[in-house]
């Protein structure tokens, strides 16, 4: 994948070389990084095998209740930025603990309660907005999403979104690959019997992992409302299938147990290099006059380019997975390859000389062989 | 051996010589069965000795790789299960094979619909509800046939698949441990169906382990051992010490078993007394003693696993008390009893045991990994130091501790297991089948660490349907039945027709074991 990136990049930079400008490369590295957030944050929840759609939904409750909290303009409350902020986080903090515990303690499936979770707040925000839009007017906030350090010119070379979002990487990135909590979370995805039969306490890390993926929806809600500056129920609509997209390209199976951040990172930047590539890619001709003509990608072309790439991406992947197993069933059934496969027991242990032999040799157990 | 074909009955069926080889395992092999009009003919065997894998061959589920088999003297082939339908084979599997969702009517009818134009073709509800009741009426079932599958009993789902049976005009019909699931009034309702069915010159292959049944029922027994044909028993020579004799009769060899202690500390480790585990009908109690090899007999569905897993906190106790060194012990999630030192090693490794797809380090590290990891950061280093002595300790084949555990053969995925729960401190290892899917070579080396493992102190309770292993290994065996304790069988007592006999569910006899059923 990360290859694919790789090659991506180099064709859209030769067909266009605006896609290296300052302000593309500043644009769609905060593009990318407000998806990973919250990208990042799914992931969690995909490894332990279960899934969040409410993430798309969180992320515009968070920027609603900012706008509603701290927007001086019409419809706003006026209070200072901090507490629409922390009211927002907490807010989707709150979500992430409520869907975890139905998930874990009442066993209702991921699914269906993060569905419902995606509507019901989808509603909460249009009832705070009341249905039409709250601007953030020329709030401190949206120099979160424009400011960065190192300007070039107008433009930051590291946006905060940028910031934050390496921030939230590097904690994930420890979090899922160096701690304890990490080796769990894979555990379960990879098998949650001998999880729990091991001891480990499989409810608890679950309601975590959906708090967390809540929790840096919250954060990448906090950036785009810094982004947008006009928040109505439409910010966040499908964003969750981005995450998911995301994460399934860098690696992840939604059967659980696979995936790192750093691929999150590659499969968010995949999406968003799409969406701005389709922008981007050009192809100067001369047409049959000799006039110099540029072609370009049709815009209503976009969401099928995006769902080949994931189909193209998942299809690759399941045949290099089906390669493998039929090599291993290879191998498996080679006695000479050593420590693979179970080997029946095929001849009874030797009978003691002087007893009656047994008319059908020792019982074989066998795991082929069904029992009785 | 009688001859089935003596009178004037009509033989039905008749299988010659059937064999039936596994990759590595023969499990049948060349066994004749007979069945006549109106007969119900009991088949037995210890776990494993090749009756699912007969009835499967006559399901149409399994070919056979020899042999013939004939009906109504014609030779067949039954290449599929819908070739043995079509020639009046009806299997009834120990699990019952309806869809709960669906009402009794298309259950009853499920892939046989007769409905003209394939899958688009329009079903005649009318008439299918019509044949429903007169087949449901056939088996004593009093009901709308409108009624969902999920509302029945255990017992009327049983009588819908006789029901289904009948459906395809039937005329052997296998059933596979009926009454595993019944409770006693609706298993009676079974036998009344079975006589009537019987009456109406249906044959009848029952398969069951509860000897009680079989005597009242069957009219001939066939026996099984270790896929091989042992011999056939009219009903009037038939006893419950001579079908046992059959199903067992063979000597051990004990040669790749080590040699038992002589002493072994009568300290109790862990005591267990009235113990209500969910679903058995009895409490089961029994001591543990420091040291001791502890085996647990009893067929398939004995509930062994169950009382393992009450013991290991998995599904908890309803009642009852356990004491661990003489403390009280009551784990509610497997953590408490890890906790407390008493590990697992489960049945169905795959899984319970292990997370396949991770390495053999992760894998020993799981349960214990968090307490060498301060502030929760993963200390690799001390994970690798721990699995390499894991592997080194029980000889584990493996490349390398990075190696994923899918990769490994069963002994040693199963030493993985093992090295996951020595690299804590155990007081009580349960092993639940711990030999199962294991080569000869395996199993050895799994034998002597047992051994060696109770020798510094360590209790072992071993679940096993083997046999050989039981004897060979325990110390003491508690038999179990029909999800009670049946007795605790001392070590002199340990004989295969005394656990057999315990097994199948014969009276304790007084001075057998000292444990009697509550």
């Amino acid at each position: 994948m990360l290859l694919a990136l790789v090659l991506m990049c180099i064709a859209l930079w030769t067909s266009n070389s605006d896609f290296l400008g300052a302000s593309n490369v500043v644009n769609t590295t905060r593009q990318i990084s407000m998806l990973g957030i919250f990208a990042i944050g799914i992931a969690f929840v995909i490894i332990t095998g279960g899934i969040d759609l409410s993430i798309g939904s969180v992320v515009g409750l968070t920027g609603v209740i900012i706008a509603r909290f701290s927007s001086s303009q019409a419809g706003g409350l006026g209070y200072p930025l901090w507490i629409g902020i922390s009211v927002a986080l907490l807010a989707a903090v709150g979500v992430g603990v409520l869907q975890g515990l139905l998930i874990t303690r009442l066993k209702l499936q991921p699914f269906i309660v993060t569905l419902g979770g995606m509507l019901l707040l989808r509603g909460v925000s249009q009832t705070i907005v009341d249905g039409g839009v709250i601007s953030m007017g020329d709030s401190p906030l949206l120099d979160l999403a424009n400011g960065g350090l190192l300007h070039l010119g107008r433009d930051p070379l590291l946006s905060w979104p940028l910031l934050i979002f390496a921030a939230v990487a590097a904690v994930g990135a420890y979090v899922l690959h160096y701690t304890v909590l990490g080796r769990y979370i894979y555990a379960i995805g990879g098998n949650r019997d001998a999880a729990r039969y091991s001891g480990i306490n499989v409810d608890r890390v679950e309601l975590l992992t959906y708090v967390i993926s809540a929790g840096t929806a919250g954060i990448a809600g906090v950036c785009y409302a810094a982004y947008i500056g006009q928040m109505s129920q439409q910010v966040g609509v499908a964003y969750e299938l981005y995450a998911i997209a995301a994460a399934v390209l860098g690696g992840c199976s939604l059967r659980g147990g696979e995936g790192t951040i750093f691929g999150i990172v590659i499969g968010a930047s995949i999406m968003r290099i799409i969406d701005n590539g389709i922008n981007m890619f050009q192809v100067q001709y001369a047409d049959a006059d000799g006039i110099q003509r540029i072609w370009r990608l049709n815009q209503n072309w976009t969401n099928i380019i995006v769902g080949a790439v994931i189909l193209v991406a998942v299809i690759l992947d399941q045949v290099v997975h089906m390669v493998q197993a039929a090599r291993r069933l290879k191998e498996a059934g080679n006695p000479r390859s050593g420590a693979a496969a179970p080997k029946p027991l095929s001849h009874p242990p030797p009978v003691p000389s002087g007893s009656i032999p047994p008319p059908g040799g020792t019982k074989a157990i066998d795991p082929a062989r069904p029992a009785p | 051996m009688s001859d089935p074909s003596r009178g004037n009955t009509p033989v039905l069926l008749k299988m010659r010589s059937i064999t039936k080889r596994f990759p590595g395992v023969v499990a049948l092999q060349g066994v004749s069965l007979s069945l006549q009009e109106g007969e119900v003919l009991a088949l037995m065997g210890e776990n494993g000795a090749g009756k699912s894998t007969l009835m499967k061959i006559l399901g149409g589920v399994q070919p056979p790789d020899e042999g013939e088999i004939s009906i109504d003297g014609k030779p067949v082939v039954l290449g599929g299960v819908k070739q043995s339908k079509a020639h009046g084979i009806a299997l009834i599997h120990q699990e019952l094979m309806l869809a709960p969702n669906l009402d009794i009517t298309s259950n009853i009818f499920l892939g046989n619909e007769g409905a003209k134009g394939g899958l688009l073709g329009p079903l005649n509800r009318p008439k299918m509800n019509a044949r429903a009741a007169e087949l449901i009426a056939r088996v004593g079932l009093r009901m709308p046939v409108t009624t969902p599958v999920s509302r029945l009993t255990a017992g009327q789902m049983q009588m819908v698949e006789i029901a289904k049976a009948l459906s395809t005009r039937a005329r052997i019909i296998i059933m596979d441990e009926p009454t595993s699931s019944l409770a006693s009034a609706e298993s009676e309702q079974l036998f009344k169906i079975i006589r009537q069915l019987k009456a109406d010159g249906i044959g009848i292959v029952y398969i069951s382990h509860r000897m009680q049944e079989v005597m009242d029922l069957s009219d001939r027994i066939t026996v099984l051992r270790d896929g091989r044909y042992v011999g056939d028993l009219q009903r009037a020579e038939a006893t419950h010490d001579k079908v046992v004799a059959m199903m067992v009769g063979r000597e051990l060899s004990n040669q790749y078993f080590p040699e038992k202690r002589e002493h072994i500390s009568t300290e109790p480790m862990l005591e267990v007394e009235g113990l209500v585990v969910p679903g058995a009908p009895d409490r089961a109690s029994f001591t543990a003693r420091k040291g001791e090899i502890l085996g647990f007999a009893g067929l398939i569905g004995a509930g062994r696993t169950e009382l393992m897993e009450a013991i290991f906190g998995v599904t908890p106790a309803l009642s009852g008390k356990m004491k661990l060194g003489g403390k009280d012990y009551a784990p509610h999630v497997p953590r408490d009893a890890i906790d407390a030192g008493v590990y697992l090693a489960p049945e169905d490794r795959k899984r319970h045991g292990l997370v396949l797809p991770m390495s053999v380090a992760q894998n020993t590290s799981l349960p214990n990994v968090s307490s060498y990891s301060p502030l929760g950061w993963l200390n690799r280093k001390t994970e690798q130091v721990v699995a390499e002595e894991g592997v080194k300790r029980l000889r584990t084949k493996t490349p390398s501790i990075k190696q994923a555990v899918v990769n490994l053969s069963g002994g040693n995925q199963q030493k993985v297991v093992l090295a996951k729960w020595l690299a804590m401190s155990p007081k009580v290892l349960i092993l639940d089948e711990p030999t199962r899917g294991i080569d000869v070579g395996a199993k050895a080396e799994i034998y002597r660490h047992m051994a060696d493992l109770a020798a510094q102190g360590i209790t072992i309770l071993m679940v096993s349907s083997d046999m050989e292993e039981t004897i060979g290994m325990s110390d003491r065996v508690v038999v179990m039945h029909e999800r009670s304790v049946k007795g605790v069988l001392e070590r002199h007592e340990l004989t295969q027709l005394a656990i057999a006999g315990l097994m199948t569910g014969k009276p304790v006899a007084t001075g057998e074991g000292n444990v009697t059923p509550s």
